[in-house]
């Protein structure tokens, strides 16, 4: 992957627009033989999280909706993957269940689109001693990157935050960044502390304030960075909580006297209208995956299956596109398989490890998994700017400067993929 | 003395057979998925067992107890992520903590009943509560609270449970024992002290009762149940969360042994069903699992109006009745054992 650290001067999408020519395409899903699959199916489990204080199933839904469009195109060599989604609810109890009734009783040859604060904390060992891979697509905690048998396609806080204080450093002037996160460990603290750290090595400053994710009082958390001293306000929530702070700052008048970033959750379409014309050009996101309007083949595709195969309700955002990449990737490695091996866990976990240079325009760079104790292929992102009721890309895909990614730019190499 | 010690009741019988079936039968025919749902619900038996029978022996409402679970998980996650201790040891050492912990609300709150009593111990929930969230649950880090960013560590579970079905045996035989143990304190001392304090606290002062004594004595016992069943769950998941231990479970707790009848033991098994079987029943049938609140308000009002005594009660009754019938049919003398030892 090349570090592109471009600034994008002209390029304005307005999502609305671009969506609304995407519509019409037709899906291009798995085989494309246009007859259903109806053969024996393919068990695969998924895991999202829906309670207070956030909902991440959009991942979940975009993986079901491509899986049921491989099933309308011929399957996997004609069987049909019988997809079983299971809400973990927050609840590490409810999470341990979910994984024994996929992996152990229903007997789920992988999972994919999982989405969760909590089920990969619990579940990681599970996964490892079942030898059962994980395609994940929410992933908001350490384990999710730093265990053996989960990988995700998307960033998860810690890049995508590293991405928007880098920028804020770069460009907005940042000298101290608060960071707002859930006091989880493996969460908040672990994907504040490297931006801390960066802005601590560029001869800045930076400090937490942490949210109990049980009864989140955002205004003491606003208040706590502000006494930091802060000039900009790092968001690491979800997007509901982080309107909820950026309300709160309305409130006070607060919002020309810091810079107002967040990582992904934040890039919603929803999200303008919902913090109204106050906060116009004001707030920085980072993205994850590839800006809806851009509209390369496998964005209008994405689309196109959500269209087709999705409840309308279900989000179009970017653990939906997450979603809908890693059931992607898993049909695409499911195809190039033996069909006689398509049903054997071990082989098709052996496939998934072995997955190397799949590419998307969804993605900066490939899509890997390998044989490793981590796995984070996705750790270049976009960063937009909220404006004129949409958002506009202010920097093209860029690399993040950290020292967390050296052993996964070893790996690629080792991989050949730089 | 001895003889009356151990005599085995008719209740008593069919918990030993109960426990028997739950031991060697339901591990080998439940799939994964229950045997972690029965993993739970064996752990809150344990803890409303102990909720359950501070109301029938002395009439004082703990809204703490689901907190002092949460107290019981944290120290045997701290121990096992800091010492190299046999989990017997740290499950012993997680409930005497509780226990301790137990007595330490109770003094204060000892000269409280009814009401007064039942808002200190949920103001103590609220405050573990808190206390739980803001400084989490050890998973492997140094310091006294234990807690490393990122990834947590490994958990050992005991070595005669590593499996999730020798697990849930291991939970099973923790359960058991501890309703033996209550048992035991009701047929001794203690048990003659709490039912006199239960009728009269200035009665049992005159006869010489030291009431506060054999009070925390109760408490420390509920205390050292709840940290044995936090301790059996935090060894059943390998972490825990502070979402599992809000001050409102301590009151949901509370109500479900009230529904399920605090009196018997077979009370503390239902009230343990609904509070985790119901709910994962509904989610596998895809039914949204909130639906349980609804059932749970409607038998709580099913006891209040008609069931004082719970489920267990009316399901005691019924067989006490029944054996009433068959022995006045068979011409024999009614058995008084059946009404007059069923608890517990």
């Amino acid at each position: 992957m090349k570090k592109l650290n471009i600034m994008l001067s002209a390029t304005v999408g307005f999502i609305g627009v671009a969506m609304a020519g995407q519509a019409a395409a037709a899906p291009s899903c798995g085989s494309n033989t246009g007859e259903a699959a109806t053969g024996e199916p393919i068990i695969v489990g998924g895991i999202h999280g829906n309670a207070a204080p956030g909902d991440f199933s959009a991942s979940t839904d975009a993986a079901a909706a491509y899986f049921s469009c491989v099933n309308a195109n011929g399957g996997i060599n004609g069987r049909p993957i019988d997809y079983r989604v299971e809400n973990d609810q927050w609840n590490p109890e409810l999470a341990s269940q979910a994984a024994a009734k996929l992996v152990d009783d229903a007997g789920a040859v992988a999972l994919v689109g999982n989405g969760s604060f909590m089920e990969m904390a619990v579940n990681a060992g599970t996964y490892a001693k079942a030898n059962v891979m994980v395609m994940a697509s929410a992933c908001a905690i350490s384990e999710c990157f730093e265990s053996s048998n989960i990988v995700s396609t998307n960033q998860g806080p810690l890049p995508s935050n590293l991405g928007a204080t880098q920028y804020a450093q770069e460009e907005l002037g940042a000298t101290n960044v608060a960071c707002i996160g859930l006091n989880i460990p493996n969460n908040g603290p672990w994907s504040c502390q490297p931006s801390i750290d960066l802005m601590k090595a560029r001869g800045g400053d930076g400090s937490m304030a942490l949210l109990n994710p049980g009864a989140p009082d955002v205004n003491s958390a606003l208040l706590e960075s502000i006494a930091n001293g802060a000039d900009t306000i790092l968001m690491n929530l979800p997007a509901g909580l982080a309107i909820a702070v950026l309300k709160a700052a309305e409130e006070q008048d607060l919002r020309d006297s810091y810079n107002w970033i967040a990582p992904t959750p934040l890039y919603d379409l929803s999200v303008p209208e919902a913090l109204g014309e106050y906060w116009d050009g004001k707030v920085w996101v980072n993205a994850e995956l590839a800006p809806f309007h851009l509209n390369g083949a496998d964005a209008q595709n994405w689309l196109a299956v959500m269209d087709s195969y999705a409840n309308p309700n279900d989000p179009r955002d970017t653990f939906a596109q997450s979603g809908y990449l890693s059931a992607r990737f898993f049909t695409d490695t499911m195809l190039a398989m033996d069909p006689a091996e398509v049903g054997d866990r071990a082989k098709v976990t052996d496939a998934i490890k072995s997955i190397k240079g799949l590419t998307s325009d969804l993605m900066c760079g490939p899509y890997y998994v390998g044989d490793s104790d981590f796995h984070m292929p996705n750790h270049a992102g976009y960063m937009l700017q909220m404006v004129g009721g949409g958002f506009k890309v202010v920097r093209d895909c860029y690399e993040f400067d950290s020292a967390y990614f050296e052993p996964h730019i070893a790996l690629e190499k080792k991989l050949g993929l730089r | 003395m001895l003889p009356k010690l151990f005599h085995i009741t008719p209740s008593g019988a069919a918990g030993i057979l109960f426990a028997a079936f739950a031991f060697f039968v339901v591990p080998t025919l439940a799939g994964s998925l229950w045997l972690s749902v029965f993993t739970s619900m064996g752990c809150f038996t344990l803890a409303i067992a102990g909720v359950a029978f501070m109301y029938a022996r002395l009439g004082m409402v703990s809204l703490t107890q689901v907190g002092l679970m949460g107290v019981g998980g944290w120290v045997m996650l701290r121990l096992n992520h800091g010492f190299a201790l046999p989990f017997e040891v740290n499950l012993v050492i997680a409930g005497l903590a509780t226990m301790v912990l137990g007595w330490v609300l109770a003094l204060p709150a000892l000269r409280l009943r009814g009401l007064y009593l039942a808002l200190v111990t949920l103001m103590a929930a609220g405050g573990l509560e808190i206390i739980l969230s803001t400084f989490q649950f050890p998973n492997g880090g140094s310091g006294f609270w234990g807690v490393q960013t990122g990834s947590g560590a490994g958990f050992r579970r005991p070595a005669l449970a590593q499996s999730p079905e020798a697990y849930l045996r291991y939970v099973v035989a923790m359960v058991t024992l501890a309703f033996l143990f209550i048992e035991l304190h009701r047929r001794l001392a203690p048990g003659r002290a709490w039912a006199l304090i239960r009728r009269s606290e200035a009665a049992a002062m005159a006869a010489g009762v030291n009431v506060t004594f054999y009070k925390a004595w109760a408490f420390g016992i509920s205390g050292l149940l709840a940290g044995g069943a936090g301790a059996l769950l935090a060894g059943s998941l390998g972490l825990l969360d502070g979402g599992t231990f809000r001050a409102s479970e301590s009151v949901m707790l509370f109500a479900l042994a009230v529904v399920g009848g605090a009196r018997f033991w077979l009370g503390a098994v239902i009230a343990a069903a609904l509070f985790r079987v119901l709910p994962a029943l509904l989610n596998n049938w895809g039914v949204d699992a909130d639906l349980s609140f609804v059932i749970f308000g409607a038998g709580l009002l099913h006891a209040v109006i008609t069931a004082p005594n719970g489920i267990a009660g009316q399901i005691t009754e019924f067989f006490a009745g029944l054996s009433h019938k068959l022995s006045n049919k068979l011409g024999l003398v009614p058995s008084t054992v059946i009404e007059g030892s069923a608890d517990d």
